[in-house]
């Protein structure tokens, strides 16, 4: 591709993540916060297609937009968010938070910036690849993520169910 | 070509935005929004890792952290939904139970 219009492409999708990111954490009602939250997983899928990780941007759709924005939608119908209007959205501190996250990023900068790259890129791979590599090499954290996903589900379960009334 | 800087530094901006608004806001459904956001941050300097070195491993990380990001986002809203529905608290300032 032409690099001029792959910076300006990327030079759009950093914007656009940052803009989409600050409304998440800005935006006074929370059904406007989950809307940002959508958009900025989709430009995030746009971004895994510049990288060469097709599979990635399947997954990040379905798991994320799929499934983990609609589990926070159901969260937020479920819940009261009347009252949200009337609090306030910032904690006291709030601009000591935000001068740890200044000191935070100027060093993650400075220690960023010019990272050295080799000169070969991946190249286009078939996701069978991926997936000889995730279940010969990468077999035994395969293995203990399918038992974290499952403790994950019951105590989900157990959580989210209503106790008797004399237990509370 | 776009440097691997660059990519960096996007996800170096994306997780001190998903920093502070964890660290500033008092709502808690939108600190777990802002825990999604710094796993995004993170899934992108992965994924940038595994193109400029030429191996897939990266990608498989993470395959791994979207996992275990989905499975933290269910715990985390069981969590707040017993919360809201044994005591109606909402905002994290006023989780009071432990003073005195």
């Amino acid at each position: 591709m032409n690099p001029v219009v792959e910076q300006a492409f990327f030079t759009y999708f950093f914007i656009s993540l940052c803009i989409l990111s600050i409304g998440v954490i800005a935006s006074r009602n929370i059904i406007h916060s989950a809307f940002y939250l959508l958009i900025f997983l989709l430009h995030v899928a746009a971004v895994f297609l510049f990288l060469n990780a097709e599979f990635l941007m399947v997954i990040q759709i379905i798991v994320y937009v799929g499934g983990v924005l609609a589990l926070f939608i159901f969260a937020i119908m479920v819940m009261n968010i009347k009252e949200e209007l009337k609090h306030k959205r910032f904690v006291r501190f709030a601009l000591a938070g935000v001068l740890i996250g200044a000191v935070f990023f100027s060093g993650v900068y400075l220690f960023v910036k010019d990272a050295k790259i080799t000169e070969k890129n991946l190249p286009e791979v078939d996701v069978s690849l991926v997936g000889k590599l995730l279940y010969s090499y990468y077999l035994l954290p395969f293995e203990i993520l399918s038992i974290v996903l499952l403790v994950a589900l019951i105590g989900g379960i157990i959580l989210a169910k209503k106790l008797p009334r004399e237990d509370r | 070509m776009i440097p691997l800087g660059w990519y960096l530094t996007l996800s170096a901006t994306l997780f001190t935005i998903g920093l502070v608004g964890f660290i500033i806001r008092k709502d808690l459904i939108v600190m777990l929004m802002c825990l999604e956001i710094m796993f995004n941050a993170v899934n992108i300097a992965f994924a940038s890792f595994s193109y400029y070195n030429a191996s897939l491993t990266g990608q498989v990380f993470v395959l791994f952290t979207i996992a275990v990001a989905a499975s933290e986002a269910a715990i985390g809203l069981a969590i707040v939904l017993a919360l809201v529905r044994n005591t109606g608290i909402n905002h994290s300032d006023e989780i009071t139970q432990l003073r005195n």
